[in-house]
């Protein structure tokens, strides 16, 4: 694929091609302001490139939005979790929104996997900001796809949460899924193969 | 899919019930204009009795402008709407919902004021029943327009104004057979033809208008 985008008239990149397999990690870099999260909304089917295309096995992702919004996963930098919902409310809405039903015991296992059992009748807007990272997080948890994109997973989270994460990336990859995420931290994967992509202003 | 429909139709309420400020402005503003209109004509009852249902019609239309303005504000604001745009349900289910949630928290409970608004001005029964299901027929259209007119403009500064602009001149139709409905029983005549005008424009925006904006969210949001 060879991609391109113009963002308000300004071009973010241009000829932006590459392949990703199962099993992999691509890890988007580049300084602020440069288009990363661009790309990842692109990858989602977001939006759309000014040219090119982008394709899931093999057919343009425009044209099997349906079956391809059940591949994936997209936390971007808004955490998409409701403020006005309680902590497991928004899993359940999550869980409905992916058309999953999840059994109760799953709910409440994810919820400890956090550490957010304490807060599960607490609303969202009460949470301190590592919490509702946590909380958007918890949908890799709570049911299994293919593909994961993730902006910036882990912002304002604290060091056990972190390792948990790249513990959670790494299993996912370690088990054929495929993960494409944005970072500024250098992420210490031991355990897998990584590749990078470094965006360029242009 | 029923049962996530049912399930996701609660949780809106829910979250519509937690906002209260979303349900109880546009319900004051409404009754606060209402009773604007005596005072700025006459107290006559024969006067208030001809004129007012009108007034309550204005009222209702520029209550709905005040409770759609910010029904995708915080989907935007936390992220929710890329959520509901990847999601495998239909996107013009999922909006349908969501109006129809909007639409019980604020404007049903205005039509359930409106008998003793009724009471209030000395309105007839058969006045009071028949702007009660021109209420009823009409309202709905009033949300659903006015959220296509917010899915245009979303994410611009100061959308208010350029909102009313937009959506008032597209819901005359709606104030003009709501009106005439009312004002045909109070001479007397048949309401059959106002009523059916109303009813099909209803059933022919409730069907149409949700795919309408599920595209123009999504335009909107690729900008």
């Amino acid at each position: 694929m060879d991609l391109c985008c113009d963002r308000e008239q300004q071009r973010l990149f241009a000829h932006l091609s590459f392949e990703i397999t199962a099993g992999n990690l691509l890890l988007i870099e580049g300084p602020n302001g440069v288009g990363k999260s661009t790309l990842l909304q692109l990858l989602a089917g977001l939006i759309t490139p000014s040219s090119g295309e982008i394709h899931w096995q093999n057919i343009a992702i425009q044209q099997q939005r349906e079956s391809y919004a059940r591949e994936i996963h997209y936390i971007g930098h808004t955490n998409g979790i409701k403020l006005g919902l309680t902590v497991l409310e928004n899993l359940q809405l999550a869980s409905h929104l992916a058309l999953a039903s999840i059994a109760s015991e799953r709910l409440s296992e994810t919820l400890s996997r956090l550490q957010l059992e304490n807060q599960r009748t607490k609303l969202a807007k009460q949470l301190s900001a590592g919490q509702k990272r946590r909380l958007a997080l918890a949908r890799l948890l709570l049911f299994r796809k293919p593909l994961w994109i993730l902006d910036e997973p882990l912002t304002s989270l604290d060091a056990a949460t972190q390792a948990m994460v790249m513990q959670l990336l790494e299993a996912h990859v370690n088990d054929g899924g495929i993960c494409v995420m944005s970072s500024h931290q250098s992420i210490p994967f031991k355990e897998i193969e990584i590749k990078t992509l470094r965006l360029t202003a242009c | 899919m029923l049962k996530t429909a049912g399930w996701l139709f609660n949780i809106e309420l829910v979250l519509l019930w937690r906002r209260s400020q979303e349900w109880l402005y546009p319900l004051g503003f409404f009754v606060i204009v209402i009773t604007l209109f005596p005072l700025a004509f006459t107290p006559d009852p024969a006067f208030l009795q001809r004129y007012v249902p009108g007034g309550v019609w204005i009222a209702a239309l520029l209550a709905s402008l005040l409770s759609v303005e910010t029904i995708f504000y915080a989907d935007l604001e936390d992220g929710n709407l890329e959520q509901l745009l990847l999601s495998p349900l239909p996107l013009p289910l999922v909006m349908l919902i969501k109006l129809g949630a909007l639409w019980v928290a604020t404007q049903l409970p205005l039509i359930l004021l409106t008998p003793l608004i009724g009471l209030l001005f000395h309105f007839t029964p058969q006045t009071i029943i028949t702007l009660c299901i021109s209420l009823l027929l009409g309202t709905p259209m009033l949300t659903l327009i006015g959220s296509l007119c917010v899915a245009l403009t979303l994410g611009l500064r100061q959308q208010g104004t350029l909102l009313g602009l937009l959506i008032l001149p597209l819901v005359t139709p709606v104030l003009i057979f709501g009106v005439n409905m009312v004002q045909q029983s109070q001479a007397g005549f048949s309401i059959a033809g106002a009523l059916s005008f109303l009813a099909g424009l209803t059933a022919f925006t409730i069907t149409l208008l949700p795919f309408a904006l599920a595209a123009t969210l999504r335009i909107s949001m690729d900008d």
